[in-house]
């Protein structure tokens, strides 16, 4: 699905749950999402690395283990399942053929497009079970920067093609609902409640990137307890110092993420709140460029000021 | 015949093992990391300051070890005065992560290798966790559906645990751990700025104030995990080896142990370590030399030359390379095979007899089992080591708080130079990690990291002498040659981690 879509998508999706008119596959897919139902969700990992499993590990309330067994059903996770081998392999190949009922596919990690071997799971390439994945899933959704966007496995210098998941459907044709969880790595809550919107009310709100609304719609700048320092001019010029941290790099007039909002680790902290300048894990071009490092600290005459 | 073990689950990562298996022992086993990035190549060119960020994203289970490894190489490149603070803050946030680590690892990867989840149908107690999961498990196992209690089951076959309150108890601190492990992870992210990926972490120290409400919940939370591993983690690894006493007889790596200390005691770039360097060869310590490190590639999908330096090492993929089986390189000190990760950590200190924590707490419980220290090198060796650096680290970090300045500063000003070359090592909670970074006109022109993983996961070497976990698994009996659940606990005891592996 490509950006003109989501826009559309979000537009339509943002007035009503069960309005007609949608793209196919979207209807489908909501036609499968029943609120009394608990989605299956086969959360499978490519280049990833698992830092948004462990995140989601750090949810708050609800806690972890009643979002695994109340919230979702969790019928694979690399990282959890009790079972590993050809026992394995054969649950995932029994869902991924449509044999073991409805699911959603989630996906962390980006996908090696050009090098199939840089990410194997059993005797085949991970994109194979993703593309396959495709004709049975109700939807997907991709966790993480690395499978919305491709993230660092894509950065700069990347020698594997490695793509996002929404990426590696298109260049494939295959048009099916993904809805992108951004964040380096993101945060529990991000993926958590979505999933619990979408067991109880429905369908979420997306954004023109693909994005839940309710947490990705305003930038970090916008929402920022410091936006009162760059109103006034008070900016950090070294590391460690208090006020607007946008003289040291910071791209949180780039990130459109709730961090100032939500906080991070039980609302202990997020980065800002400890003198850390954002550095664009849930922005699109996250890392992105060799020549547009994330510190405005070393080399100051070579840097660009004009940001992206 | 040949069984392949992967994926394997409860790990971190891409994980195959091919077996060969005849008269129900491991006859050959070969370790096959499947998933490759190239951290390497990609880092090239890049602001040394992106470094610490960057290696992070090699692995979400322990990034704040590769933040702190990168700060230190960086460090000696800048010839940073580091402040007091900025070093007790990078000694906070690692050591906070450590202790999450170990919890993660015994309780939600490891502990399902040996309790058996059914038998929460037998509990009869008013627990209201325990209830909820019995009534889960129940309507599931009712329910028809095709994979009911998953991710808990389907499981491999093997002899769990027979006696009832045993695995009640222990499920009860399942739930209990993926709760302690978010208070660790919240005490780290007060300074770390959150966790995973610390984005307040840098060469130099930490961008967080060292103010007293901020220090004070650090200690109120990370009580909480001591009182955790004192009262529940210890006592757990005991009854687990009381249960399974033939794993201290199962597991063992044949070759030496490498740490590279953990911890250090002032912000002084060669400061004593609260756990001690060393490498240990055929029972004999000596100092660490990063120049004895060579990577082989002969089994590994590179084409790059072998058996290089760390300084010198290059990345050529070549996933179709003939004989090889894995992206994993293949680390060798001195042409030796070692061992790294919590045991190796304990066995150096405990053979140097540096830390006199160390020394007793390995005597103590060595007594308690009825074993020798060199039993540390077994299955049940390495979860009792990580018990044993758990409660150290736990008392050190407290400790460590007290020494905080309210008023200094936390982090050194930074000045990078044209160019310069430097080392970074630490102990990640999987073992030994090595950073090296070289700087050429201000740009990263090579970056190495030698990672625990890479050591313990390790193909054949050019020599063809087989990795730790290779050498560990060789020689096993296995009661079922398909599912192989003697194996499988083998390689959860090491802890694998594939994307740091091979990163």
């Amino acid at each position: 699905m490509d950006r003109r879509e989501f826009l559309k998508l979000g537009a339509m999706l943002s007035a009503a749950f069960g309005i007609l008119n949608l793209p196919k596959p979207v209807i489908a897919a909501l036609k499968k999402l029943d609120p009394k139902t608990i989605p299956k969700l086969i959360y499978l990992q490519g280049q990833s690395c698992s830092g948004c499993s462990v995140s989601l590990l750090q949810s708050g309330s609800p806690s972890p283990l009643t979002l695994i067994t109340n919230y979702s059903q969790l019928a694979f996770h690399s990282d959890l399942s009790a079972v590993s081998g050809k026992k394995a392999l054969d649950l995932i190949e029994k869902y991924i053929s449509g044999k073991a009922g409805d699911y959603f596919l989630a996906v962390e990690g980006a996908i090696p497009e050009k090098m199939p071997e840089a990410c194997i799971i059993g005797d085949k390439a991970f994109g194979q079970y993703i593309e396959a994945a495709a004709a049975t899933m109700s939807g997907a959704i991709a966790v993480g920067t690395c499978a919305s966007d491709g993230g660092i496995p894509a950065a700069e210098g990347n020698l594997t093609g490695a793509v996002s998941l929404r990426e590696y459907y298109k260049k494939r044709s295959i048009n099916k609902l993904v809805i992108n969880l951004r964040g380096c790595s993101v945060h529990p809550d991000w993926v958590w409640q979505t999933i619990i919107n979408m067991v109880k009310v429905g369908m979420p709100t997306l954004t023109d990137q693909g994005s839940p609304a309710l947490f990705y719609s305003r930038k970090i700048h916008e929402q920022c307890p410091r936006y009162h320092d760059f109103q006034q001019e008070i900016f950090a010029c070294k590391l460690g110092e208090a006020g607007c941290l946008f003289k040291l790099g910071c791209v949180g007039p780039d990130t459109a993420a709730d961090c100032p909002n939500r906080w991070w680790n039980l609302s202990q902290n997020w980065c800002v709140a400890a003198n850390a300048p954002c550095i664009g894990c849930a922005w699109p071009n996250f890392a992105r460029k060799k020549d547009f490092p994330f510190y405005r600290i070393s080399e100051q005459k070579n840097r660009p000021i004009n940001r992206s | 015949m040949k069984v392949n073990l992967g994926p394997i689950t409860r790990i971190e990562g891409h994980l195959n093992i091919e077996t060969t298996v005849e008269n129900n022992t491991i006859v050959d086993a070969r370790c096959m990391g499947e998933m490759f990035r190239g951290f390497e190549v990609f880092l090239r060119g890049r602001d040394p300051l992106d470094a610490q960020q960057i290696t992070q994203r090699i692995c979400g289970v322990c990034p704040y070890a590769h933040a702190i490894a990168s700060s230190y190489a960086q460090e000696s490149v800048y010839k940073l005065n580091v402040p007091p603070n900025g070093r007790i803050m990078h000694n906070l946030i690692q050591g906070a992560n450590h202790l999450y680590d170990y919890l993660l690892q015994f309780y939600q990867l490891a502990a399902l290798d040996f309790v058996d989840i059914t038998a929460i149908l037998k509990y009869k107690g008013k627990d209201a966790d325990l209830l909820t999961v019995k009534n889960w498990v129940q309507s599931e196992l009712a329910s028809g559906k095709s994979y009911p209690a998953a991710p808990f089951l389907p499981r491999l076959s093997g002899k769990y645990i027979s006696d009832t309150d045993l695995n009640i108890g222990a499920i009860k601190h399942y739930i209990e751990a993926m709760e302690i492990q978010k208070k660790a992870n919240a005490a780290a992210a007060i300074f770390g700025g959150k966790f995973p990926h610390s984005t307040s972490i840098f060469p130099g120290g930490c961008t967080q104030n060292a103010r007293i409400d901020l220090i004070s919940s650090y200690q109120s939370l990370i009580r909480e995990v001591r009182d955790f591993y004192h009262n529940k983690y210890i006592p757990d690894v005991l009854a687990i080896a009381k249960a399974f006493p033939k794993y201290w007889e199962i597991g063992a790596s044949k070759g030496g142990f490498l740490s590279y200390g953990l911890l250090p005691l002032t912000s002084e770039a060669e400061s004593e370590r609260v756990f001690s360097s060393g490498v240990l060869l055929d029972g004999q310590i000596s100092p660490v030399n990063f120049e004895l490190i060579t990577e082989d590639v002969k089994h590994a999908k590179y084409s790059s030359p072998s058996g290089l330096k760390v300084k010198d090492s290059t990345l050529t993929p070549s996933p179709q390379k003939s004989g090889a089986y894995s992206w994993i390189k293949a680390p060798r000190y001195q042409g030796h095979m070692v061992e790294v990760g919590s045991a190796a950590r304990i066995l150096v200190d405990y053979h140097q007899g540096h830390n006199p924590k160390v020394k007793q707490l390995v005597e103590r419980f060595a007594g308690q089992t009825g074993i020798t220290p060199s039993k540390l090198n077994s299955v049940l060796g390495r979860y009792l080591s990580r018990a044993i650096c758990g409660a150290i680290i736990a008392d050190f970090l407290l400790d460590e708080t007290e020494r905080l300045d309210t008023k200094g500063p936390t982090i050194a000003d930074i000045r990078i130079p044209a160019s310069g070359e430097g080392f970074g090592a630490t102990e990640a909670s999987r073992g030994a990690l090595l950073h090296y970074i070289r700087i050429k006109d201000h740009k990263i022109e090579r970056y190495e990291c030698v990672v625990p993983t890479t050591w313990n996961a390790s193909p054949r070497d050019d020599n063809d002498q087989p990795g730790a976990m290779e050498s560990a698994l060789i020689g096993t009996k296995v009661n079922d040659p398909e599912d192989q659940i003697e194996a499988v606990r083998i390689m959860h005891s090491f802890d694998p981690c594939i994307a740091c592996a091979v990163h």
